[in-house]
């Protein structure tokens, strides 16, 4: 029996219709047209499908829909300040991060999580953090380099703005 | 690879007393959602198929990690791992289940995954149960009908099997208080997996007397090495009351090891056994000499 639910996608408050065993996955992309998360492995392993549920990285593949209600959640598309990108996404960009790009709106909002956490991350914990988000093309070494880049950036950003 | 969630009915009770009536109703023909991380994707792969899923997710007050009377510690089972990584009460000689837990997955797996659900869905490689073997865990289990205190020692019966009725949830986990001079020390090599799965993981807590070198208590767990997690309880015979040698630990560890009954890749895995109980032990006896109780 569908149940409807109200889910708070990038500040927007959307009214959906959903079936209980519809994941949270399925209904970003197939009913929000929110096409940024993947379905990579659809089991938890590969973390493409990560988005941001009140400030936390997790798998919206292994999320129930009925379950994403009354919470904050936050997509790749919800990054960007009307045209201008999130230092995280600048730094991909311009850190050649970016390969075929399957893999990247996850690893972007792990990124974006665990900078959160720990503005000031050693390589080593950017290894640890980005570890849920598998990635085929790049060996990883540009993303972890975009990670330690924007984290420079917006630790400067900070500084400016006391 | 898409995979298709089977239908259910799905239920989300407010209150424990709620949810337990529910099961009590429903009983075999209910399964009961925590992070959903070990669950959702037994049922995507239709080895789970319940008619009624009991959310058990949204029963306040069940995520917690708090200090008890006696000096103990009470772990909601619907902690997250994540949480009882960044708890500060999961320090000194419980450290080492924080260790455990920092292992766990991947850092989303973390976010979602609830201790209770790691513990109930019972794996034989199940990285919490290890230090929770040696801090001697209780659980609390309960149903409609009452509740009832399991040690974890005797909860697991199998592969994915425990002493849970199927009317019974599964709401806390008891941590014995530690004396001082405890430390503890958990090590672990991985199949090398999207997860990296446990291949074989021992956790060690040892109780030093420093004025003599003493070890005056030792507990050895292990997971993954058999069907269920285990206390190598013959090797902890061996180091409890003596004194620490180089030549000891090694015995130690060789005895831990030959208690071990792994299936597959037996050989390294008993051979591994015995390389990270030394390593444990040595280090869980540095880390009690430098704690300050």
């Amino acid at each position: 029996m569908m149940k409807q639910v109200s889910l708070t996608v990038n500040g927007e408050v959307y009214e959906v219709a959903v079936e209980p065993w519809w994941t949270l996955l399925e209904v970003l992309r197939e009913k929000l047209y929110l096409t940024g998360a993947k379905r990579g492995c659809d089991r938890g392993d590969c973390g493409a499908c990560t988005v941001l549920i009140d400030g936390k990285a997790k798998l919206s593949c292994l999320t129930l829909a009925v379950k994403a209600q009354g919470k904050e959640i936050l997509t790749v598309e919800g990054l960007a300040q009307d045209e201008e990108l999130h230092p995280i996404q600048r730094a991909f960009v311009e850190q050649g991060a970016v390969q075929c790009g399957f893999c990247t709106p996850g690893m972007v909002l792990a990124a974006k999580a665990l900078l959160d956490r720990n503005p000031t991350p050693s390589e080593e914990e950017v290894s640890e953090g980005l570890s849920g988000n598998l990635c085929r093309c790049t060996g990883y070494t540009k993303i972890i380099e975009a990670v330690l880049v924007a984290s420079e950036t917006m630790e400067r950003r900070q500084e400016t703005a006391r | 690879m898409i995979y298709r969630m089977p239908k259910f009915e799905y239920l989300a009770p407010k209150t424990l007393e709620e949810a337990l009536s529910l099961l009590s109703q429903y009983k075999e023909r209910a399964k009961v959602l925590a992070g959903g991380t070990d669950l959702l994707v037994r049922m995507k792969e239709r080895k789970a198929t319940p008619a009624y899923l009991i959310d058990f997710g949204n029963v306040k007050d069940l995520d917690y990690v708090r200090r008890d009377n006696e000096g103990g510690l009470r772990i909601g089972a619907l902690a997250t791992h994540q949480s009882i990584v960044d708890s500060n009460l999961v320090r000194g000689g419980y450290e080492v289940l924080a260790d455990a837990c920092r292992k766990i997955g991947t850092p989303q797996i973390k976010n979602m995954g609830t201790i209770g659900g790691n513990l109930c869905n019972a794996g034989p490689s199940a990285d919490s149960a290890p230090p929770l073997l040696v801090l001697e865990a209780k659980l609390k289990l309960a149903s409609a009908k009452g509740w009832r205190e399991v040690a974890l020692d005797r909860f697991f019966t199998g592969p994915f099997q425990t002493v849970m009725e199927d009317d019974e949830l599964l709401t806390e986990i008891i941590l014995p208080p530690v004396p001082p001079r405890t430390g503890g020390s958990y090590q672990w090599l991985t199949k090398i997996t999207a997860v990296d799965e446990t291949l074989v993981g021992v956790a060690v807590l040892a109780v030093v007397d420093d004025k003599n070198g003493i070890v005056k208590d030792a507990r050895i767990a292990l997971c993954s090495v058999a069907p269920t997690p285990m206390r190598a309880k013959k090797a902890e015979e061996v180091l409890r009351g003596r004194e620490v040698k180089d030549g000891l630990i090694e015995e130690v560890a060789m005895v831990a090891a030959s208690e071990t009954r792994p299936r597959s890749r037996a050989d390294y895995r008993r051979r591994m056994s015995a390389v990270l109980a030394k390593r444990a032990i040595k280090e869980a006896i540095a880390t009690a000499m430098s704690h300050g109780g």
